[in-house]
């Protein structure tokens, strides 16, 4: 019996190490420096002078879902394509560990980093650690709280993603009926600016009510059962919007369950594969971007050209694109 | 505690102070909202909403009957459904497929919970809490990092159909319920889950192995939350790495509200299907009165302290 167990917990303990062995490869603290961009810069039609030996560094908060991935992959492209050598930070959600990362990452010797903040005023000092030390910062996708501190932002306005979203509602709506809204996790800031701006526009439309509001805390199977339960309330609801696309598939599927496929609409925001795909099933209204492969590819472009001695905009926000059955195919087939 | 080893009834009505709160939840539902929570629809709906929740909760009832707990559930949900998503993707395999491969994957880690709780006498509290992360990771990782979708119609059929009138995710609750209360309370099995709960040191002295019984009882729990993960992603029409965030805590609370014993020993197996009930009957009423889940968590949070409160002074009064 004994042994019979202790091969078991070998084996699946192996399988274990074989499988996050081989595939760390994107996550993982500072094991993956990229030596890459050698070989990329001789290729690419670069406006360097192909090659340097400068390097940037990417804080990411965590690399665990489908924007951080594509976010940093767009820095990563760009930053060779621009003849840069890449490394790449996780901080697994953890702020402490983001300025630790940083502090290290700049004593070890680095010329340029971006950063997606964990904590907006958590991560200022390590900010004026990196400048002290005379490297440049780019800070993208979250506002920090002392935005003078790094070189420059770019980034996407959860407001005008959630205004932009809620009028493309209001046009297919015709300005008027019932409709619900799923919510992120209450006072995350992607909740807090998408609802920002979702109420300015609706403050603009009388004839529309909203008759439920709830977090589904960017949950497809939470959203699915929420909007189950709205459904069953007899209101008649004409359509739902939501703040992400996760949500929103879940908002379809009780919607199609229910036989009301038709009739009531589903929004989401982020434009995801899954978002992209199920707008061209007709699951979904539409979508919108907040641009995130721009955003990692024009920090990466901002950051170079702070080391190149070219001036930059203090801000840079990048446009969100409305995704419908028009367009979300192209879209989708980027991603791919 | 000898009082409930030696209690083999199938049913026992003694202690139903849980089932006339329920009741008396459900008919003041019924009063506020009759043209809406009352209708037959949403009953069912309710029964159907309560079913993931309730498998749950039946796995980690035999985890917490006997002493432990598993706070990786939740996380075994993602892998689970990541896994048979991953299998589920084309229409030629056999709808068997996925089914075996998330509740192999949810006994696997099972099972290494159990061996550590058993074997390496690790507190539940602490593997659980590592598998927990390190499974949630590996979810990640295997399906990198967003849902895997494009399911087969045959895979999103299995939630999506009625038996016999009867949503089919019921349907499996209803059975897993039954077979669950028939393990606990017809089997020498069972008993033996109780024995080592009450009194590990009594349970070896009477001849019963501790420690097999223990990885048994957490592969049971693991193979729960598999079957769970399966039914989240035939539902949602996708496997998720994100899904089951934090769901361990409402089948633990299920488990607590139905009055069984977080000591370990004691409770009744229908205790913990009234409590997923309950949970299920407190987020639907409140989702149509349109209620913010905020205010739903203090409920919830409430109905807990109460739960165990009562538990509690019901053992002082028995001494």
């Amino acid at each position: 019996m004994m042994k019979k167990v202790a091969g078991m917990i070998l084996t699946s303990a192996l399988a274990v190490a074989a499988l996050t062995g081989c595939t760390s490869e994107p996550g993982g603290n500072q094991s993956s420096s990229k030596t890459a961009a050698t070989e990329a810069g001789q290729t690419a039609g670069s406006d360097t002078s192909g090659e340097t030996d400068k390097t940037i560094a990417l804080f990411m908060t965590h690399m665990s879902n489908e924007f951080t991935i594509t976010l940093s992959s767009a820095v990563e492209e760009e930053a060779k394509l621009r003849g840069y050598k890449y490394n790449v930070y996780d901080a697994g959600q953890d702020a402490a560990a983001q300025s630790d990362q940083i502090e290290q990452a700049v004593t070890l010797g680095v010329d340029g980093i971006i950063i997606e903040p964990v904590s907006v005023d958590g991560i200022v000092p390590a900010v004026k650690y990196a400048k002290e030390a005379g490297v440049k910062v780019v800070i993208v996708n979250q506002r920090i709280s002392k935005p003078e501190e790094a070189d420059c932002y770019v980034g996407a306005d959860a407001a005008t993603t959630g205004e932009i979203l809620m009028k493309k509602v209001m046009e297919d709506i015709d300005g008027k009926g019932n409709i619900a809204l799923l919510l992120g996790p209450m006072g995350s800031d992607g909740q807090v600016g998408r609802s920002e701006g979702f109420e300015k526009v609706l403050a603009e439309y009388p004839e529309v009510t909203v008759v439920f509001q709830d977090t589904a805390e960017w949950q497809t199977e939470p959203a699915l059962r929420i909007t189950e339960n709205w459904l069953n309330a007899g209101k008649d609801i004409v359509a739902v919007v939501s703040q992400n696309d996760g949500m929103a598939v879940g908002a379809a599927k009780a919607i199609a369950d229910a036989q009301k496929g038709g009739e009531i609409k589903v929004y989401g925001i982020d434009a995801t594969s899954e978002g992209l795909q199920a707008v061209l099933d007709g699951k979904l209204a539409a979508t919108v971007s907040q641009g995130t492969e721009d955003q990692g590819r024009l920090s990466a472009d901002a950051c170079v050209d702070l080391l190149e001695g070219k001036s930059v905009d203090a801000e840079t926000i990048v446009t969100n694109v409305i995704y419908t059955t028009a367009n979300a195919q192209d879209a989708l087939n980027a991603l791919k | 505690m000898n009082k409930t080893i030696g209690n083999n009834r199938f049913f026992n009505f003694k202690e139903f102070g849980i089932l006339i709160a329920f009741f008396m939840l459900v008919a003041a539902l019924m009063i506020i909202s009759p043209n809406a929570f009352a209708q037959p629809r949403n009953l069912i709906n309710i029964l159907k909403q309560a079913s993931i929740n309730g498998i749950l909760s039946c796995g980690m009832m035999f985890v917490i009957i006997a002493g432990g707990i598993d706070l990786s559930a939740g996380s075994t949900i993602a892998l689970s459904g990541v896994a048979a998503a991953y299998f589920a993707r084309l229409d030629r395999t056999p709808v068997l497929l996925p089914i075996l491969v998330a509740v192999a994957v949810g006994g696997l880690v099972g099972a290494v919970n159990g061996a550590g709780v058993a074997y390496a006498n690790l507190p539940p509290f602490i593997i659980t809490l590592s598998t927990m992360t390190g499974v949630r990771g590996l979810a990640l990782i295997v399906s990198g990092g967003s849902p895997i979708y494009g399911l087969a119609g045959s895979f999103e059929k299995l939630t999506n159909q009625f038996l016999l009138g009867v949503p089919a995710l019921a349907v499996y609750f209803i059975i897993i319920a039954l077979f669950s209360g028939f393990i606990l309370v017809k089997t020498v099995f069972g008993r033996r889950v109780y024995a080592i709960g009450g009194s590990e040191t009594t349970a070896r002295v009477s001849g019963i192995n501790v420690k097999k019984m223990k990885l048994a009882v957490y592969t049971i729990c693991g193979c729960m939350a598999g079957i769970a993960g399966l039914l989240v992603a035939s539902r949602t029409v996708q496997g998720s790495p994100t899904a089951g965030d934090g769901y361990e805590m409402d089948a633990i609370a299920a488990v607590v509200i139905g009055g069984i014993s977080m000591s370990g020993g004691a409770g009744k197996w229908y205790g913990t299907i009234i409590g997923a009930l309950l949970l299920a009957v407190i987020s639907n009423g409140l989702d149509i009165l349109g209620v913010s889940s905020n205010y739903q968590k203090i409920i919830k949070g409430v109905i807990i302290a109460v739960a165990v409160y009562l538990d509690l002074r019901g053992k002082a009064k028995q001494e």
